[in-house]
């Protein structure tokens, strides 16, 4: 069994035993007695942070601690000046290094995911889902990246290249239904609990993962570097991301694609660092072309997003006509199972969507057994999708959690409303990458650079 | 007379769980801040109720607002009164003389720093080398349960706790309503002393 990096952990000393992280847990990871501390058992864990997020066993600075907060903050990977209240159960962060590394001089790339813009606002007072990608792209340039890049661009790009893996599937009766491959929390567990499904899953790499590959290879050669050359980071709302970026299957000849991830969180405690005052920053503009994205791109962020945005380019791909109603409705939703179809020419899609990885195990038994009528399955394990990730700003109170998340999902729906372009097979640098550099969907290039494999994994 | 008796808030230790959220509430209900993320908070946590957790017991301890409420008559500056049933506290007032800390048998009230728009208020003290010249230090108040009497929809603790641990306690009712049951049991049994 190889080790994995402990990335979730429950502080002893601040846990209360009150067992609500057990509870939360999709994988039951968590073990201890009740009223005495709990552990994470990291070969069982999925990362997917909820746990950090349910936590309410906090260090009060009424109470003197054993370990002093200066070494609780070093342990956390957080900054010295990070005033917040610290929690038991917390994610080992990367802030520390990420801030280090961005004073050498190698050239700097990074990429934020859809549901950061939508929440970042609120760890510096902002209400509940501000919508600020141009502040949000204005503090990473001020932080010290050379290049602010998107994630977006890279779902998009998923979109060309899953869309059509699934209708190659279709149309070869290869292995169905085919199971989207964004959500790392997600193939995590596929892998530990339902290896013997593992050739359901979309070989696409996530959107972190494509944008990584392209930062070291097409981002490169258009900056005149060499890939060694390129700090490559990604900011995220899960914290997963940490995990999926160490997969050794997710770097090249020794460069990994992504060298370090961050949370949302820990991007506000840079900026605050950094001394900048969030709020007052102007908007400013992703760089091309990695930054160019449509509407589709980021709804990608919402659970019934990928779904979506694929729908969209599906139809046009099969019937060579552009989608009736750009909104599909259907497939939005909250947490839990929901099943739709779609008729395209005289050809009818099933689809499912599933928000909580608790809810996705009847369906996969139902895969085993032969008996799931689906042809395309999307599953993101937190309960709105990425919107409510392990590593988005921490609501402090559950009486308040569903509201916060009901206003992100507004968010990243208005913004890709009042996108130009609302369909990733349109994003013109997308089109361009694909002319310049990777070919053709599923081609060669995006083989190699774009698409993984998976593994069974023990628990 | 009893009709007159301050309600209170108490926790069922056999459903507690330990959890803090009442603490988190609380500190939110009386932070004046809009900030509802921990990364926003620009002030520490500051609970006017406190989970203890023993190995034999876990529950949060808070206010019973005596009826001779011992901080109230202990305050040098009157800073401690009766007001529409509850012991309150005017911060304002407050010399932090710590009294009160130790009148209440519950040690229900905590010297707290005071913040006002998430920086804490400073007052000048002396300084402790040099005493002819001053220096700062973070003002200080007798915190304590108010039974959120300014907060439209009642105690916050009580609101958040996912165990229903913690009620409202309305002593002169709950009486009324025993005398009540224990008259109604007599209708099931044979009972009769005259």
């Amino acid at each position: 069994m190889t080790k994995v990096r402990e990335l979730i952990k429950i502080d002893p000393e601040l846990c209360t035993g009150c067992e609500r992280c057990k509870d939360i847990c999709p994988v039951n990871a968590i073990f201890g007695k009740k009223g005495e501390p709990h552990r994470v058992e990291s070969s069982r864990c999925v990362f997917c942070g909820q746990c950090v997020q349910t936590c309410s066993g906090y260090s009060s600075i009424l109470d003197e601690a054993e370990t002093p907060r200066a070494e609780k903050l070093r342990e956390r990977g957080m900054f010295e000046s990070t005033t917040e209240p610290l929690f038991a159960a917390y994610c080992a962060g990367d802030a520390l290094e990420v801030a280090a590394a961005l004073r050498t001089d190698k050239f700097s790339m990074v990429q934020c995911a859809p549901s950061v813009r939508v929440a970042i606002g609120e760890d510096f007072g902002m209400p509940a889902g501000s919508l600020t990608p141009g502040k949000m792209a204005a503090a990473l340039r001020r932080i010290g990246f050379d290049r602010v890049y998107d994630t977006n661009f890279a779902a998009d790009l998923t979109i060309m290249e899953e869309g059509h893996e699934l209708l190659a599937r279709i149309n070869s009766r290869a292995t169905l239904p085919m199971f989207t491959s964004c959500c790392p929390a997600w193939v995590r567990f596929m892998e530990q609990h339902y290896p013997d499904l593992l050739p359901h899953l979309s070989s696409c790499k996530s959107p972190q993962q494509m944008s990584g590959a392209l930062f070291k290879t097409y981002g490169a050669d258009i900056d005149g570097k060499a890939r060694e050359e390129i700090y490559s980071v990604a900011v995220m709302p899960c914290t997963c991301k940490k995990y999926e970026s160490a997969r050794p299957e997710m770097s090249m000849d020794g460069y990994r694609d992504v060298d370090a991830v961050l949370t949302t969180r820990e991007l506000a405690y840079l900026i605050r660092e950094a001394g900048i005052d969030f709020t007052s920053l102007p908007d400013e503009d992703f760089n091309r072309p990695l930054g160019t994205y449509t509407g589709a791109g980021n709804i990608f962020g919402v659970t019934g997003g990928v779904m979506e945005a694929a729908l969209r380019t599906a139809y046009e791909l099969v019937s060579g006509e552009p989608v009736p109603d750009t909104d599909l409705l259907f497939v939005r939703g909250g947490e839990g199972t929901r099943a739709a179809s779609i008729t395209i020419e005289d050809k009818t899609f099933k689809v499912a969507v599933v928000a909580g990885l608790k809810y996705v195990a009847p369906l996969l038994e139902k895969v085993r057994a032969g008996e799931a009528d689906v042809d395309f399955v999307e599953v993101m394990c937190c309960p709105s999708g990425c919107i409510s990730g392990g590593g988005q700003p921490k609501v402090l109170l559950p009486t308040e959690r569903e509201e916060v998340y009901m206003c992100r999902r507004k968010s990243i729906y208005s913004h890709d409303k009042e996108s130009k372009i609302r369909k990733s097979h349109e994003n013109p640098d997308v089109q361009k990458a694909y002319a310049d550099f990777l070919g053709e969907p599923l081609g060669h290039t995006s083989h190699k650079l774009l698409h993984t494999t998976y593994t069974k994994r023990d628990i | 007379m009893s009709s007159s008796l301050s309600n209170f808030i108490a926790a069922d230790s056999e459903k507690c769980i330990g959890c803090k959220l009442c603490e988190i509430a609380c500190s939110q209900a009386h932070s004046g801040s809009t900030a509802f993320t921990a990364g926003a908070l620009t002030s520490p946590i500051l609970p006017r109720l406190y989970v203890v957790q023993t190995p034999e017991i876990t529950v949060p301890v808070q206010c019973r607002h005596c009826e001779d409420a011992p901080c109230a008559n202990c305050c040098p500056v009157s800073a401690i009164s009766r007001k529409n049933g509850a012991i309150l506290v005017e911060n304002k007032l407050c010399v932090g003389c710590k009294t009160c800390m130790l009148a209440c048998p519950f040690g229900a009230i905590e010297l707290l720093p005071m913040y006002e728009n998430g920086k804490p208020v400073m007052q000048p003290v002396l300084c402790e080398e040099n005493e002819t010249s001053v220096d700062e230090a973070p003002m200080l108040f007798a915190g304590k349960c108010d039974l959120c009497t300014d907060r439209a929809k009642g105690p916050a603790c009580i609101e958040i706790c996912p165990e229903k641990a913690l009620s409202l306690i309305d002593p002169a009712r709950m009486k009324r309503d025993r005398n009540i049951k224990a008259a109604m049991s007599r209708l099931n049994t044979s009972q009769n002393f005259s």
